[in-house]
């Protein structure tokens, strides 16, 4: 059963991969924790859903909902809430979103209920046979939407203009400013950004576990954000790899102790590895 | 300026809540009782049928002449969410009532027993038509449950795995809130009493939607039965996956998994899936098939299970209140422990002496998306 797990591991660590770096992006750029992100992720699950419900039941229409719906989201969330704070008070910054986040999920519970809707399986025939185990072409296009989403934006960051400007916001966003950046656009983008990958994730673990309902985000939230933490909160490849070595920890650490004590096991993990290593995998030194 | 707004404020806060309550009395000749039910939340369905139901049940007693000479009933109607704080907050608004009589509620075991400590203290009853943890219905002299325990749903399941089904080994998952563990405790048990093995038993908290590492590491146990201790939600998101894990194996459930909402969210993955009740919608019994006709006609789907149990606790306190001769809180009580074979359509009634009831069920099956009789 070790493959087994293996792959449910991987396959659960790139939804957890997605979600800790729209937590990187924002961390990075703002030194903020955007605990919105697992409400964006719900946001992203149901315009997907709605898509393959009442316009074309298509998986990558879906996507493209989804993120299209993350990025909406997060723009507003920006715009509204988040630039008449910044700079002001950090910690009103982040009471803000967790405010925000529960406006989102009560209002998807009062506008579709809080039971939870189908959404019908799509490529559930199994791709390759390892070892014992069937993959399924569903489980083959979630990790390759994963990386391709995650190559994508290392390209982004590191080859294009707007990606420089990112990264000097990220350094000093009042220098980055005297530079002649227009940080309130570059800020904005990256929310936007941080919300399509959320929205990404979102629909991805829709059409994995085939159930969507408005709390779907909280516990996702949790501990893609602990990923976050694990790699770095600032690095995007430490988000990576924080993702997907969480969900390989969890699915061993169910198969060796108990599925009862699956959400334990990651966070005792995590307690004892920033004690050792409080910046984390990859993270910058401070100071 | 700024300290009047606040002072305002302030007296707003502490002025609104009197005014609420300052709702007109209705000083009539009618019998009020409250239903507690989960009407939003994860565990809907359930709610809105029982609300359903027991408004049904009253248009009927209502039609019907009424109780003790003609009186009729109204009904107040809360909405737990699911949620044993919330349920136990509705206690105390309806046991502050002095024109409530009795309660019917709540859905879950979990709720019923946070809210059963302020039924006890107020000396009010507490009639759950679905909470079965061996604990609820003796915790209290004023609370009662009228769908069997699982003490003795846990053993006619395991007869049913292990007599009908020719299962050996069985491998249990449960959730795990009070219900749960019960459900899990009685029938492993039972089970192993029998003969058979259980090979491996998991939970999860509610909530959880991932449940591919720990079926994996059920398969891995070498089981020829499952058994899942489940609601319908959680139980075809478990299927589907158990699926897609090219788990071939013979799932079994208690009486929560019967819902049309199981096959509608389940689709294949649970067909041929072997469940009970103690009510079936297509019985020919002819009081079954006036509910379900009533029922069907008036929501445009069948009634479960549940929803028969809610419709028969609205009947059951009507007749204890007529049995009782009054409507003082105590005399319904103990009127209510007094019942014996009170034909409801989810089985008859005759409460034990810790005021739960023992009941017969019946077994079914999933065929081409529908139950049918196994």
């Amino acid at each position: 059963m070790f493959l087994q797990q293996l792959v449910n591991g991987i396959t659960q660590g790139s939804l957890f991969a997605l979600l800790a770096i729209s937590f990187a992006i924002v961390y990075g750029t703002l030194r903020l924790v955007n605990f919105a992100t697992g409400s964006i992720y719900m946001i992203g699950a149901f315009f997907g859903w709605m898509v393959v419900k009442f316009v074309i039941p298509n998986l990558f229409l879906a996507i493209f909902a989804g993120a299209l719906a993350g990025f909406v989201t997060g723009f507003i969330l920006e715009r509204f809430a988040f630039r008449a704070l910044r700079g002001v008070a950090r910690i009103a910054s982040l009471i803000c979103t967790i405010g925000f986040s529960w406006f989102l999920n009560e209002a998807m519970t009062v506008l579709f209920g809080a039971e939870r809707k189908s959404m019908p399986s799509f490529y559930s025939d199994t791709a390759f046979v390892l070892g014992d185990v069937g993959v399924s072409w569903l489980q083959v296009i979630l990790v390759v939407v994963a990386v391709v989403v995650l190559v994508s934006l290392q390209i982004l960051i590191y080859r294009t203009r707007i990606g420089l400007a990112i990264r000097a916001v990220s350094l000093d966003f009042k220098t980055a400013g005297l530079m002649g950046i227009p940080i309130d656009r570059v800020i904005s983008f990256t929310f936007s950004l941080a919300g399509a990958m959320a929205g990404i994730a979102g629909v991805l673990a829709s059409a994995y576990y085939n159930a969507i309902f408005p709390y779907m985000g909280n516990i996702a939230g949790l501990k893609s954000f602990s990923a976050a933490v694990f790699g770095g909160l600032t690095s995007i490849p430490g988000a990576i790899i924080g993702g997907y070595l969480l969900g390989l920890i969890e699915n061993f650490g169910v198969q060796v102790i108990s599925a009862g004590y699956r959400d334990i096991i990651g966070f005792v993990i995590l307690v004892i590895f920033l004690l050792v290593r409080p910046r984390g995998l990859l993270g910058r030194k401070s100071g | 300026m700024r300290r009047l707004i606040v002072i305002l404020l302030l007296v707003s806060v502490a002025v609104l809540p009197v005014m609420a309550t300052g709702a007109p009395e209705v000083a009539d000749n009618t019998i009020h009782v409250a239903l507690s039910a989960p009407i939003t939340g994860d565990w809907s369905e359930y709610g809105v049928n029982f609300q359903r139901s027991v408004e049904m049940a009253i248009e009927k007693i209502n039609a019907d002449g009424g109780v003790l000479g003609g009186r009729t009933f109204r009904l107040s109607v809360g909405d737990t969410k699911g949620n044993p704080q919330e349920s136990a907050t509705l206690a105390q608004k309806w046991t502050s009532d002095d024109s409530i009589v009795a309660e019917i509620g709540a859905f879950s075991s979990s709720s019923s027993m946070a809210a059963q400590p302020i039924y006890d203290a107020a000396g009010m009853v507490q009639l759950s038509p679905t909470a079965s943890h061996s604990d609820y219905a003796k915790g209290s002299p004023w609370s009662f449950g009228i769908v069997g325990t699982q003490a003795g749903e846990g053993p006619f399941n395991a007869a049913f795995a292990y007599n009908d089904l020719g299962i050996r080994k069985i491998a249990v998952l449960h959730l795990n809130n009070d219900w749960g563990i019960d459900t899990a405790k009685y029938f492993s048990e039972a089970f192993e009493r029998l003969g058979g093995q259980v090979t491996g038993t998991e939970f999860y908290f509610d909530g959880e939607s991932d449940f591919t590492a720990v079926l994996t590491k059920l398969k891995d146990s070498d089981a020829d039965g499952l058994f899942i201790a489940s609601f319908y939600n959680d139980g075809a998101a478990i299927n589907i996956q158990r699926d897609r894990l090219n788990w071939d194996v013979t799932v079994l459930g208690p009486t929560s998994l019967y819902s049309p909402q199981l096959t509608a969210l389940g689709g294949d993955s649970v067909e041929g899936l072997f469940t009970a009740t103690g009510f079936f919608a297509e019985d020919p019994d002819p009081r079954v098939r006036e509910y379900v006709e009533t029922f069907t006609a008036k929501y445009g789907s069948p009634p479960n299970f549940h929803a028969a149990l809610a419709y028969d606790a609205m009947m059951l306190l009507a007749d204890a209140i007529e049995r009782a001769g009054s409507t003082d809180r105590q005399a319904i009580r103990d009127a209510l422990a007094q019942t014996a074979d009170f034909p409801g359509l989810a089985g008859t009634i005759t409460f034990t002496e810790r005021g739960d009831a023992n009941k017969g069920y019946s077994k079914l099956t999933i065929e081409n998306g529908r139950f049918i009789r196994y």
